[in-house]
């Protein structure tokens, strides 16, 4: 078998290379576009257009034709191909959050509704209603709809607040002069101290003394795990800071506080007795003039009957109003869990040396597997960066030549 | 400068359009990429100052150009019309029987160097056919000397196992004629 030595390669090689005949459109051409492209002028679009060029030999030279922009920034995008899949990432997680923050965001349905009463703006009237949130009364728009109903402060860990448009389509067109009846409860789970379950509850009574309120009802348990509940019944305007106090007391757990909208119920109400008033009065003035007696009586009975709607109205009309004069607070209250009972005494000699290194050995395997998982995850993030800083290195330094 | 680099480039256009072939395997895919080497070097002119050869770093950006090639474009198309391995034209006044001789000679090269992976193909092309210093490869291919070394030994060990290139050769080549050095 013959030898191949340099000699021999270089000219075979050379001859293999004498078979290629030299391209019609030679260096000058390409110099003369390249030259051509990088005047002062065209320099903006050399970048892109040598980017493309690759494929421009199938284009007639004369006459090149115009590269369209979708055409550039397609040929920019394939030779960039790290950096579009890097800012296509960025654009999907922009998007992703954008998105996310849209779903999860705060529904604020604006509600329209048409008066309904003789004292309410006219029918097909629209009336805009201040929004009701889910969250609350925490916006100031919220505020301006319910300036009674403030909203828990400083909650803790579960708090939930939350504002029912309960009846809105009824009660939105309320006039101006009647402000807004607001209906306003909360809930508070509190767990205090051993022992200081009946000191909390006395606590409680006392704070609700003091801010004008009552205790409405209280229940304690006693026994391995002692509990109780007591509702407070506090002025609304002092809600806010009550609950704060309460707060105070032991250890928060859940917070709820929930305010209803009544108004327009209160205003429907009270047109009611308005118009069922007047329509006795109308009664009143047909008994005065009955001559007979069935008359009189045909005309009692129907007094009676208002008088009874009108009482039952009027009831319905000062529960709302003490409702939404007094907030309900519902605290229920725990004691800490007792400390676990001490385990059984250790062995002692041998056996508590082999417990203590059967522990340590499963200590040991425990805090391996533990840091096995940062340690591979690391390690991946290190060679990623590496592969992206070599990547990244050889194409700056191809791109340079 | 840019005087200088227009006639490295036009005297150099030969020895990179045939150094491309050898290397993709094509005359349409090297017209191409030679076509795309000397838009990028003239592009970069300015950095040509840093460069400490204008040779190797001519050939770098060429052998460059066919890595992009064979990377990006060759893999995802269909073989077109053009592609053909060796589209040889006779010179003009030529001997047929040289001519033939030359295009044997040419095809087998080819097939030997096809059957080389990209990492030896470049080196041995650029030392055999472009006459490049094993220093010289070294800048153009981006390794160190040793690496190029190494790379071209491999690459004439597997040559020279090739038995239809060793017949080739050992039917009495003459000195090479081409103009690869210049």
């Amino acid at each position: 078998m013959t030898t191949l030595d340099d000699d021999r390669l270089a000219a075979l090689f050379g001859r293999a290379g004498e078979a290629f005949d030299i391209p019609v459109t030679g260096p000058e051409d390409i110099l003369e576009r390249a030259a051509g492209r990088t005047t002062p002028d065209a320099d903006a679009d050399a970048e892109a257009d040598a980017e493309l060029t690759p494929s421009g030999l199938d284009q007639d030279d004369d006459a090149p034709q115009p590269q369209g922009r979708v055409r550039r920034l397609a040929g920019r995008a394939g030779r960039h191909r790290m950096l579009s899949v890097a800012a296509c990432v960025v654009v999907l997680v922009a998007l992703a959050g954008t998105v996310g923050a849209l779903v999860r965001g705060p529904a604020r349905p604006t509600l329209t509704a048409v008066a309904r009463h003789g004292s309410l703006p006219a029918p097909g009237t629209p009336t805009t209603v201040p929004a009701f949130s889910s969250r609350g009364l925490a916006t100031p728009d919220e505020k301006a709809a319910a300036p009674h109903a403030g909203a828990a402060p400083g909650a803790a860990s579960g708090t939930t607040s939350t504002t029912t448009p309960e009846n809105a389509q009824n009660n939105v067109a309320f006039g101006a002069n009647q402000p807004p009846k607001i209906e306003q409860t909360g809930s508070l789970t509190l767990t205090v101290g051993r022992g200081k379950l009946s000191r909390t509850v006395t606590q409680l009574t006392a704070l609700a003394g003091t801010y004008g309120g009552f205790v409405a009802n209280s229940q304690t348990q006693s026994g391995a795990g002692p509990s109780g509940s007591v509702t407070l019944q506090v002025p609304v305007q002092n809600f806010a800071t009550v609950l704060a106090r309460a707060e105070a007391l032991g250890k928060t757990s859940d917070v709820t506080t929930k305010a209803t909208d009544v108004t327009g119920q209160y205003v429907d109400l009270q047109a009611r007795i308005t118009a069922l008033e007047a329509s006795r009065q109308q009664y009143l003035t047909i008994m005065a003039k009955a001559t007979t007696v069935g008359d009189v009586l045909a005309v009692q009975e129907q007094i009676d009957s208002i008088q009874s709607q009108i009482e039952q109205l009027q009831g319905q009309l000062q529960l709302l109003t003490s409702q939404t004069s007094y907030s309900a607070l519902a605290v229920t209250l725990g004691e800490r869990a007792p400390a676990p009972a001490p385990g059984p005494l250790p062995e002692s000699g041998l056996v508590r040396a082999w417990h203590t290194s059967i522990g340590g050995f499963v200590a040991g395997v425990e805090g391996l597997v533990r840091i096995a998982g940062p340690l591979l995850f690391a390690l991946l993030l290190l060679g990623v960066a590496l592969a992206g800083g070599r990547a990244l290195w050889r194409r700056y330094q191809r791109h340079n030549l | 400068m840019e005087q200088e680099l227009a006639d490295w480039l036009e005297d150099g256009y030969v020895a990179s359009f045939r150094t491309a072939c050898l290397i993709l395997g094509n005359r349409a895919d090297a017209e191409e990429a030679v076509q795309d080497a000397y838009l990028r070097a003239w592009r970069f002119r300015d950095s040509l100052s840093a460069v400490p050869s204008i040779r190797p770093w001519l050939y770098r950006v060429v052998v460059n150009a066919c890595y992009s090639k064979l990377r990006r474009e060759i893999p995802h198309r269909d073989r077109r019309a053009g592609d053909e391995p060796l589209h040889h034209v006779p010179a003009p006044g030529a001997d047929p029987e040289t001519s033939a001789a030359q295009g044997e000679v040419a095809e087998t090269v080819l097939a030997a160097l096809q059957q080389l992976p990209l990492s030896l193909r470049v080196p041995v092309v650029l030392r055999y056919y472009a006459d490049l210093s094993e220093r010289d490869i070294a800048l153009a291919i981006g390794r160190r000397p040793g690496t190029v070394k190494s790379r071209l030994h491999e690459a004439r060990r597997r040559l020279a196992a090739d038995p239809a290139l060793c017949a080739l050769a050992g039917a009495g080549e003459g000195p090479r004629s081409g103009e690869a050095g210049s």
